[in-house]
């Protein structure tokens, strides 16, 4: 009983690290990738083309291979950064080009009616986005949003490959000096929790900015 | 006397529109003049170029060529080499800020209840602090007789009460002249006349008018001008009484047959 208990301290102590990712990768993530998003649909050409190829680099390789690249790569032209702060950049840049499409399409998504309604009101095209068009694009960006937001608590995971002792990793010494697998499934009870967190919240949430719905 | 001079005062003057998408013109040089208190109707077939003729005249739509003068001040010329000039960004906010717009799709805010869709534009475009605006949206509701509904979100409402809170939330910025681009038209029948009832109360307040429409009956009644648009041309004009019992054109006559 001893012995499990050490385990779970140990591992709650890995949790730290993941959670520490998660919180902040998702909150650097959320606005630059709003930020590309009013970058991609902007009409000055250049500036919606190199968001468009961020997104592109971002998303047509491999998180792992960014993590390695921001870690070992950067150090040889001089770039030092702290394990963490590489992880992190690495993380933030990936999840913002994904959350920039989900946010894109949800302006898209948004009728050209309501543009043209807020102008012959007299509202600016800033007062437009912001009061009018962004409190409607939540509403639909909430389900994917939530989506890669679970994605993300499990990508977490492949940071142990930068040698930083997060949940997976710390689970993974226990299990090989023990020969127990019980760790594994702490591991996977503590994930399970985390995404039954957020599967809860994003409920509450998109009950909330959906409460200008027909039904309900 | 200066009454009369008020009465007089032309609100809207177009000369001379042409608006082409493309290859195809849809405003081939359309002249229309709008007095104080007036309501024009402008009918016609479906692609003639009436909603068009509509959105140029709050720059929804830009035009290639011709005037608009709204109450004196120009919005557009033509200059001598042919390009159209706009008035500068801040005069023309000024210009555009005398006009309301009612669209066929009403295009209330979803998010906003019935009361914060009225209160929204007088609080963020005109700064006016909410106990200001608010006993006038409060009016303005039960004009439209729906000061019941002010919690309620425009999902929760029929068509026809969206559309008339859509006319109560134009009018919360006090405008001088309303545009109405076939307020009816998204409508089931049903739920016309409540509108069309709205819109009448609006034109016997001496409201200036534009409002292209399909409905007949609103025309003859309530318009004090009549325009058929065909082909990006005006067809034909008169006062409702003369338009509808003793049209000239043989394309006006056709119109009328199939509309009535």
């Amino acid at each position: 009983m001893d012995k499990l208990l050490n385990t779970v301290v140990l591992m709650l102590e890995g949790s730290e690290i993941t959670l520490e990712i998660f919180f902040v990768t998702l909150i650097l993530a959320l606005p630059i990738g709003m930020l590309a998003a009013l970058g991609r649909l902007s009409t000055i050409r250049l500036l919606s083309r190199t968001v468009e190829f961020y997104i592109w680099l971002m998303r047509g390789t491999p998180l792992m291979l960014q993590l390695l690249f921001v870690y070992f790569a950067l150090p040889m032209v001089g770039i030092m950064l702290p394990d963490i702060t590489a992880a992190l950049l690495a993380f933030s840049l990936n999840y913002a080009a994904y959350f920039a499409e989900i946010f894109r399409a949800g302006i898209q998504a948004i009728p050209k009616g309501q543009y043209e309604a807020a102008q012959t009101l007299g509202m600016t095209p800033a007062q437009t986005m912001r009061r009018i068009i962004l409190p409607q694009v939540i509403r639909i960006v909430l389900p994917p949003i939530s989506n890669e937001t679970i994605n993300l608590v499990k990508d977490t995971s492949l940071i142990y490959i930068l040698a930083m002792n997060d949940l997976l990793r710390v689970a993974r010494t226990i299990v090989q000096r023990e020969f127990d697998m019980t760790p594994f499934v702490i591991a996977a009870v503590f994930y399970l929790a985390m995404t039954f967190v957020l599967t809860w919240g994003f409920k509450k949430l998109e009950a909330y900015y959906g409460k200008y719905e027909a039904e309900g | 006397m200066g009454n009369t001079k008020q009465k007089d005062e032309i609100m809207l003057k177009m000369r001379n529109i042409h608006k082409a998408f493309g290859a195809v013109e849809v405003l081939k040089g359309i002249d229309i003049e709008v007095k104080r208190g007036e309501v024009l109707a402008i009918i016609g077939p479906s692609g003639s170029g009436k909603s068009t003729l509509l959105r140029c005249i709050n720059r929804l739509s830009t035009i290639d060529q011709g005037s608009i003068d709204i109450k004196g001040q120009c919005l557009a010329l033509t200059k001598p080499s042919g390009e159209v000039e706009y008035a500068r960004p801040k005069d023309m906010r000024k210009i555009l800020s005398c006009m309301g717009m009612v669209f066929q799709q009403f295009n209330l805010f979803p998010h906003m209840t019935v009361m914060e869709n009225l209160l929204e534009a007088p609080m963020q475009v005109k700064k006016m602090p909410r106990e200001e605006i608010q006993p006038l949206a409060e009016e303005l509701l039960k004009k439209v007789g729906l000061y019941g509904k002010r919690d309620a979100y425009p999902a929760k409402l029929s068509g026809g009460q969206q559309q008339r809170v859509a006319i109560a939330r134009a009018l919360a910025m006090e405008p001088d002249i309303m545009l109405f681009d076939e307020p009816t038209s998204a409508l089931d029948p049903e739920l016309t006349g409540e509108v069309l009832k709205t819109m009448r109360e609006l034109a016997a307040s001496r409201m200036t008018m534009v409002v292209v429409t399909h409905e007949m009956a609103f025309a003859r009644e309530a318009a004090s001008h009549v325009i058929f648009m065909a082909d990006g041309n005006i067809v034909e004009q008169a006062p409702p009484e003369i338009f509808f019992e003793h049209p000239r054109e043989e394309r006006t006559k056709a119109f009328l047959q199939n509309m009535l």
